[in-house]
């Protein structure tokens, strides 16, 4: 029995031993200090495949093709050759990319981008060698700056800039407005220019067409456009330049002043702003004429032509009456029945797209070459005139003029909140949108609730909490 | 016997069977204590080194496949096992940095790789038992004058008398590798910080339970935790028993001789099953809107527009969801039916009105209970489904927060819950957490109406 015991016991031992010794070996060699290489030494990498990943439009309208195809003309002297990464344009990295999926260039939004920096899936880019760097604002370039330890980095390049803008039907003016509705005579609507004229007039079309047709009309309950009404008041998203997520503030400043204004807009409008369906819709309801004018992004305006075109307008009259501005001004009294205090620029949130370079790229070199020659003159240029994008670079925009010119402005004046590029950034979307929708609610259904400021000051602070503890009570140590 | 008798039996016999846990244990064992006393010198050389007793005995096939085995395994602990093992428990001390290139340790796949060099260890001690024994049933036929089963004879029998280990090896293989270790994995990630800004390349931590402290201790989850299970056990069980009874409810009707083109009348729901669930969901969501077709109608006919799916729509919304449910779920439950019915004796139904049963009585005790017994395990099914139904309320009333729930609404089931807290924070860790309280939960109900069902207990009725 000894034996046996002794020869079982041996070999448990020695399993063990073996194992622990190489196991200590292991956690000892993989906290030797590794050399740390620098990425970008100038120096082209040759014979290389860049797979870069662009957005569905870019795709569609043939610009991506005209980039590649521009860029492998110019680098072929080298070898290096730029693809289509053929991936869904929201592809994540953090998931590919450790493990080598991920493309090689990457152009998405800077919320979208900005959340690699945590896990440093993206590279600090040497900006002040691109072609571009003296022509982007500093606005822009902040939305792509973060501090990892103590340093300061940039890590995106800003292709175009994102905002709000007010749609509407030219030919659904009043035939007098020139007299009715232009009291500042500049020759510009003055529903077009301000909240209050527009929610006037929004007013009188209903009640002109007995409740069928509207003025201004937008799903009140969408976040993205609805936060420009807090923001515009002092209200914020995050605190520290939108970095800080322990300092939720749409209740700070006048933030319920915000909420007011989307309680009497919801009042020129009906049940279906409490949801999405006027989002849907208001392609085919604008071009019917039910609505007079929305808000949405600069990149539908095609979607607008294409249901008049369907009503049976032809594409002329379409791109002749369906009409793009800067959203209207404010009152600074945060009543729109009240303009003695005069009026503000609205605030509005906004985003700033790019690109950015993977860490994880075989040839960071040749990458940075496909952004430079992506961000230049030319290609930013030819960019704008296929996809209809506002330029980051000020002198295409510039040359562009009109509505391209007021966006940079804009973000260089700070009515464009660049949105936060933080992670947590996605926590705020529901609260908010339930919030909105509860005021238009209020307000349609006559419940009454949230009419005084204390209870829509008490409500945006309870957004402000829900939007806190869906960051941080799990989050938390 | 009722199904109160039956659960009051189960649970009287548990004392008796922990009772009858040591000797079951001890009997186990009888075998290792008489290799250890009766093992001879060759026995102890395969204890040391495995194949080496089989090698004594001149069984060179067998004793070098052992061998083999003991070298692969000391070559895959010291090229990678003890490592992996290793991290397993530290899951990673070096973080990486991307921007450097600097390669660290990723503490999920550390965690894999761990469970894994855990499975291969089990596997090994398991090979090494088989060669003790193998080894120590050679010194008994040896010892008692029999030739010992040689190795060509041990190859045969996995063909023939043990070809049920042969035939089953691989699948237990893939079990293991494709099932067992990401349910382990998953139990395991409730037990670290994995999840917000904890993700690699940042370092992951056993936290213990804390996780589930946390689910316990925060104010905020109680309340919110025991609405919401109060809701979704109702679900469940209405959502199950609609979809049961209907889909049955129709297959009998289309069953019946009177009535014509039944092809046809079968293929409509076939097609309400055919087409994917969320664009179903998305139309419903649509027809329900204030801008939909049925709120057009209200207001055509001089009514006001009613936010079926709004803010307020707590049981409206609930019973749509239900409605919806029905929809998606009864024709898979008629299918089902449909070809269950098929199989009734009719003879069973010939003495049933012989005996002057009413319709109601042969559906009550004969068509019931037939399709009760078949279909318990599916009906079990069906409820685990219902309960974890994500779809129905994120498609229908997803992007919503009720007054008095925490980061959920009031249609909100666990699972959706779950989504909100985990995924759609990145909180996996949590998420895992309650996972394993929901599995607990619906395996705890499954387990006990699996076994009080007549489909476990009288199994051999219908034969």
């Amino acid at each position: 029995m000894r034996r046996t015991l002794t020869a079982l016991i041996s070999h448990i031992v020695l399993v063990v031993a073996l194992i622990v010794t190489v196991g200590v070996l292991g956690v000892v060699a993989a906290n030797v200090e590794t050399t740390r290489n620098e990425k970008f030494t100038g120096v082209l990498e040759h014979n290389v495949t860049l797979r870069i990943l662009e957005n569905d439009t870019a795709k569609e309208q043939g610009y991506l093709k005209e980039l590649l195809d521009a860029f492998n003309a110019e680098y072929a002297e080298y070898g290096i050759k730029a693809v289509d990464a053929n991936m869904d344009q929201y592809t994540d990295l953090e998931k590919g990319g450790p493990f080598g999926y991920g493309p090689d260039v990457l152009y998405q939004a800077n919320d979208a981008l900005m959340k690699y920096v945590d896990g440093k899936h993206i590279l600090p880019l040497p900006v002040e060698k691109l072609e571009c760097a003296d022509q982007v604002e500093d606005a822009a370039w902040n939305a792509y700056r973060a501090t990892v330890g103590n340093d300061t980095y940039t890590l995106g390049v800003p292709v175009n800039i994102q905002q709000p803008l007010l749609y509407y039907r030219a030919d659904l003016l009043p035939d007098n407005w020139e007299e009715e509705w232009d009291d500042d005579k500049n020759g510009v609507p003055d529903m077009i220019e301000n909240w209050t004229d527009l929610y006037r007039f929004s007013q009188s079309i209903r009640a002109s067409s007995g409740g069928t047709k509207y003025g201004y009309m937008k799903s009140l309950n969408d976040g993205y456009f609805a936060s420009g009404y807090f923001l515009s008041y002092g209200g914020y998203v995050f605190g520290n330049g939108g970095r800080d997520t322990t300092d939720v503030g749409f209740s700070k400043g006048d933030g319920y002043k915000g909420a007011k204004i989307i309680r009497q807009l919801a009042s020129v409008m009906n049940l279906e702003c409490t949801e999405d369906t006027i989002t849907r819709n208001s392609y085919s309801r604008m071009a019917q004429g039910t609505y007079f004018a929305t808000m949405t992004t600069p990149d539908v305006y095609t979607m607008f032509v294409k249901e008049m075109v369907n009503a049976g307008y032809t594409q002329e009259y379409a791109l002749e009456n369906i009409k793009t501005v800067d959203v209207p001004r404010l009152p600074v009294s945060g009543d729109l029945e009240d303009e003695s205090e005069g009026f503000k620029d609205m605030t509005v949130m906004g985003g700033v797209n790019g690109y950015a370079i993977s860490s994880y790229t075989k040839a960071p070199n040749a990458a940075l070459a496909f952004v430079n020659f992506a961000t230049s003159y030319k290609m930013i240029g030819r960019r704008a005139a296929l996809l209809g994008i506002s330029p980051a670079r000020k002198d295409v925009a510039t040359e562009l003029g009109g509505l391209n010119e007021t966006i940079n402005e804009n973000l260089a004046g700070g009515t464009i909140y660049v949105m936060p590029s933080v992670r947590a950034l996605a926590q705020v979307w529901t609260p908010l949108q339930t919030f909105c929708a509860k005021i238009a609610d209020d307000v349609l259904t006559g419940k009454n609730m949230l009419v005084t400021d204390d209870a829509l000051k008490s409500g945006l602070m309870n957004v402000d909490k829900q939007i806190y503890d869906a960051i941080h009570t799990l989050g938390g140590s | 016997m009722n199904v109160a008798t039956k659960s009051k039996n189960f649970f009287k016999s548990i004392p008796d069977r922990i009772k009858k846990l040591p000797k079951k244990f001890a009997a186990k064992f009888a075998g290792a204590k008489e290799i250890i006393t009766q093992g001879n010198g060759r026995v102890s050389a395969s204890m040391i080194v495995m194949g080496l007793g089989q090698l004594l005995y001149r069984q060179w096939a067998k004793g070098f496949m052992f061998l083999f085995i003991q070298a692969a395994f000391i070559v895959y602990a010291v090229l990678t096992g003890a490592s992996d093992l290793f991290g397993f428990f530290t899951l990673g001390t070096s973080e990486s940095d991307a921007w450097y290139g600097v390669k660290g340790d990723n503490s999920v796949v550390m965690l894999i790789m761990g469970i894994l060099a855990i499975l291969i260890i089990i596997l090994y001690v398991v090979m090494y038992i088989a060669n003790i024994k193998d080894v120590y049933r050679t010194q008994c036929a040896i010892d008692t004058l029999k030739t010992p089963i040689g190795f060509k004879k041990e190859v045969g029998a996995l063909l023939d008398k043990s070809f049920h280990k042969t035939a089953l090896a691989l699948p237990v293989i893939g079990v293991c590798v494709f099932s067992i270790l990401p349910i382990v994995f998953m139990i395991l990630i409730a037990f670290t910080n994995y999840g917000g800004d904890v993700v690699p390349p940042a370092l992951v931590d056993w936290v213990g339970l804390a996780n589930f402290g946390k689910i316990l201790s925060l104010g905020q989850f109680a309340p919110t935790f025991f609405k919401i299970f109060g809701w979704n056990m109702l679900w469940a069980v209405l959502a199950t028993a609609i979809n049961y009874f209907a889909g049955l409810g129709l297959a009998l009707l289309l069953n019946k001789k009177c009535v014509k083109g039944k092809a046809i009348w079968r293929a409509f729901p076939i097609l309400a099953y055919a087409i994917p669930g969320f664009i179903t969901l998305l139309g419903f969501k649509f027809m329900f809107s204030y801008g939909g077709p049925i709120n057009y109608y209200i207001q055509q006919a001089g009514g006001e527009a009613v936010g079926f799916l709004g803010l307020d729509a707590k049981w409206t919304a609930r019973l749509i969801g239900l409605g919806v449910n029905a929809w998606i779920s009864i024709p898979s439950t008629m299918l089902l039916a449909t070809g269950i019915l098929s199989n009734i004796n009719t003879d069973l139904y010939e003495a049933a009105r012989v005996d002057g049963a009413s319709a109601w009585k042969q559906f009550v005790k004969i068509t019931l209970p037939y399709v009760l017994f078949a279909t318990t395990p599916v009906l079990i099914s069906q409820f685990i489904g219902n309960f974890n139904n994500f779809g129905i309320f994120y498609f229908l009333r997803g992007g919503l927060y009720a007054d008095g729930y925490f980061l959920a609404s009031d249609t909100d089931l666990l699972i959706n819950w779950l989504y909100n807290m985990s995924i759609d924070n990145n909180y996996y860790s949590i998420g895992a957490a309650i996972s394993l309280v929901i599995f607990v939960i619906t395996s705890a109900i499954s387990l006990a109406v699996y076994v009080l069902s007549p489909s476990y207990k009288q199994e051999e009725t219908f034969r």
